[in-house]
């Protein structure tokens, strides 16, 4: 018997457990499928975005063949509705649908009432000395009755300007509403908003997920005592460590994955132009989660660690549940000095803080205090974790509560 | 008459090489183990021998403390006093990582291969990955179960889990072996396995602790053995020792009817069947009187020392 090989190496542990996590993990049937599945909906979400942004509302409106004015009216209303949705695609964001006005030449009112009746016109407008009107078979559609009113005013101003001698600009001299916004840069609001849902959306499906797959793995290796013959190996604050960072690795590249596709996806639709703020705010987030996260897989490993059956991880991580889903609600529908403050409190600041960079109201160092206090946090989380993981795992007396765990000596 | 000398059970083969080799020998001394405010004394005092290149087995009933005994010894179990020493000081923690160990509860993880966990579980023990491969493929082979090398756990049976279990104990060489019930759910056949790979261990100069409740099985394999009763040692020796020490008894085979035997001063009786006799003599002159008298009345045929089998002896100290 030599002594050469008294004190194994077992630094390098942590490293193991982290590529057994991660490969166990990556070949989990279930992640997978459910990694699927969310790409499929992050696509179709996409997809759908894209659709509605690029839907034109088409309306047919009829004139009768010998009423020129209202045919010239027409004309004119669908050129005013091209340079709208020009603009409105020049300045980025989904804005109003597009609109697109076609105009169905037909002879006489008959055939115009006709034409309403089996709906191949939308509208019919008559125009002239008699007064405008359009008729429809039902309701108007307002956008429509909108665009037709100020194309009809105009022409009518043109004329009734020329008749008494003067030009239309005159007339109107003075009456433009001149538009200025203080935030000039400022987003669509509706994405901000949407901005949160899906980033604090992402941060409850990646911890809750991922929390209950460490905790999931660290109950199946002390019900099955595989822990007793794993701690006689090596020190078990490497299986813990270990298991954390797969379990981070996991949570980052599935992020990483999400946040790739959705920016991708986002290209398509109208709010490609919001792709640089987007992206910022997603590398926030990405960074942010994963620190957040050491914290919170820490925290669900203790929760696998106080069970002593898999049965009793219902009970153990409950707890941790309802406070991410708590993070969750608020985080998502917060805004103003609430907002404010969840950015800087630790795992809130995951969802918040990137929603802020978003919005463009957080000054350059507050992401980065915010960052650290989080840092810190996941500091203490990992070392409390670490004392309740190694009191809780050898314990075989039924359920622990924290207190017990942090208690307990081996 | 055909025999009048002691019956000693055939050698076997594991009976005729192991010895006390001067590797590292496996101590606990006063192990003590309190559970709770009660307080239970799970274990109270317990100090023996594992020495090594020899099989001890340690048996007791269900709750006698082998189990708490084990896992304190493998430090997995704060030890309330005494200590664990190993090659001739206290047992270190690295010392330990270096300890095969077999916990009570069976587990791997099930939807994992079983090479790839045994792979794993060695190269926690700090075994290169090539090493490990070798020495599971290896194991798996001597131990019929290399058709099941990429088979979840899962799928495999529980004699087939147990042995996957084993092979966890006895990767990377090493230098104590803590096996709590090693054998249960084993067949015959692959008992005789898993003793030959134990006895390779022990060649090596390795103390080995394994605990049973087979107590025929601890008989015919162990040079060492440990008896254990609520938390206290009752038995510790080698088992022909231990077996030295009980109550002897005799056989006697005579011609005719041997109910005089029960008259017989100094013997007393335990069962006559006819012929024969099996009796309990106060010391050797009355197992003389007991000859002299069944000469007197015709043949002897057999007149033979029976030794307690260790069943006896158990339920002797743990009754």
């Amino acid at each position: 018997m030599t002594r050469s090989d008294v004190g194994r190496d077992t630094s390098s542990a942590w490293l193991l457990v982290t590529q057994r996590e991660v490969v166990v993990r990556a070949l989990n049937k279930s992640f997978v499928v459910g990694l699927l599945v969310s790409l499929g909906l992050i696509a179709g979400l996409m997809a759908f975005f894209t659709w509605q942004g690029s839907r034109a509302e088409t309306f047919t409106v009829a004139v009768e063949a010998s009423d020129t004015a209202a045919a010239a009216t027409v004309a004119a209303a669908a050129a005013a509705a091209r340079a709208a949705a020009d603009e409105a695609e020049e300045s980025g964001g989904p804005g109003a649908e597009r609109v697109e006005v076609m105009v169905l030449e037909v002879t006489g009112d008959d055939a115009a009432r006709a034409a309403l009746e089996d709906e191949t016109a939308d509208a019919w407008l008559s125009g002239g000395d008699a007064g405008w009107t359009l008729t429809t078979l039902r309701q108007p559609d307002l956008e429509l009755v909108g665009l037709l009113t100020a194309t009809v005013r105009e022409e009518v101003v043109a004329e009734n300007a020329t008749a008494a001698g003067t030009s239309p600009e005159e007339l109107t001299a003075g009456s433009e509403l001149a538009t200025e916004s203080l935030d000039g840069d400022a987003l669509d609001p509706g994405l901000i908003y949407l901005t949160s849902f899906v980033l604090a959306f992402l941060f409850f499906m990646g911890a809750v997920g991922s929390g209950a797959m460490i905790a999931g793995s660290v109950i199946e290796e002390k019900q099955s005592r595989l822990v007793e013959i794993i701690a006689t190996a090596v020190p078990l604050r490497h299986v813990l460590a270990g298991k954390i960072l797969g379990s981070s690795v996991i949570a980052l590249a599935q992020n990483l994955l999400f946040g790739v596709v959705g920016l991708a996806g986002i290209s398509f639709t109208p709010w490609a132009q919001a792709l640089p703020a987007l992206s910022a705010s997603m590398v926030w987030f990405v960074v942010f989660f994963t620190v957040g996260f050491v914290a919170v897989a820490a925290l669900y490993a203790v929760a696998g660690a106080l069970a002593s059956r898999t049965e009793d991880l219902q009970a153990t991580t409950t707890p941790l549940m309802l406070l991410l889903m708590g993070i969750y609600v608020i985080t998502f529908s917060a805004d103003g000095v609430l907002e404010r403050v969840l950015s800087f409190v630790p795992v809130a600041s995951i969802v918040s803080m990137p929603v802020r960079v978003l919005s463009g109201d957080a000054q350059w160092w507050e992401p980065v205090v915010s960052l650290l206090l989080l840092v810190a946090f996941a500091v203490g989380a990992v070392l409390v974790s670490e004392r309740a993981y190694r009191g809780a795992l050898l314990q075989t007396g039924g359920r622990l509560t924290w207190r017990q765990a942090l208690r307990a000596e081996a | 008459m055909r025999v009048i000398r002691p019956v000693r059970p055939p050698p076997s083969v594991e009976h005729m090489s192991p010895q006390h080799t001067d590797g590292p020998d496996l101590e606990v001394r006063d192990l003590t183990r309190v559970f709770g405010a009660g307080p239970v004394r799970a274990v109270d005092g317990v100090s023996f021998t594992a020495p090594s290149g020899l099989l001890t087995g340690f048996v007791g009933a269900n709750g006698a403390g082998k189990t708490t005994t084990m896992r304190m010894i493998m430090g997995v179990l704060a030890i309330t006093s005494g200590e664990v020493r190993f090659g001739g000081r206290p047992a270190t923690t690295q010392d330990r990582r270096t300890f095969g160990y077999m916990p009570e509860e069976r587990g791997l993880y099930p939807k994992q291969a079983v090479l790839d966990q045994l792979v794993y579980l060695a190269r926690l023990r700090g075994i290169d990955a090539t090493a490990a491969r070798a020495e599971v493929l290896d194991h798996l082979d001597r131990l019929g179960l290399a058709g099941r090398a990429r088979d979840h756990v899962e799928k495999l049976s529980l004699g087939n889990q147990q042995r996957v279990q084993i092979i966890a104990a006895l990767m990377g060489a090493p230098r104590a072996l803590i096996l709590d019930e090693p054998f249960s759910g084993l067949d015959p056949a692959a008992v005789e396995g898993m003793v030959d790979l134990l006895r390779e261990h022990t060649a090596r100069g390795v103390p080995v602790l394994f605990s049973s409740h087979q107590l025929d099985l601890v008989e015919r394999l162990c040079e060492r053995l440990v008896v254990l009763k609520q938390g206290r040692v009752v038995a510790d020796g080698a088992p022909a020792d231990l077996q030295s020490t009980g109550t002897v008894r005799h056989r006697l085979v005579v011609s005719g009817d041997a109910g005089w035997a029960r008259g017989v001063p100094g013997i007393h009786a335990i069962d006559v069947d006819g012929p024969t006799a099996l009796v309990e003599a106060v010391d050797d002159t009355a197992v003389q009187r007991l000859l002299t008298t069944a000469l007197e009345r015709g043949a002897v045929h057999e007149l033979t020392p029976v030794r307690p089998t260790l069943a006896q002896i158990y339920r002797e100290v743990t009754a």
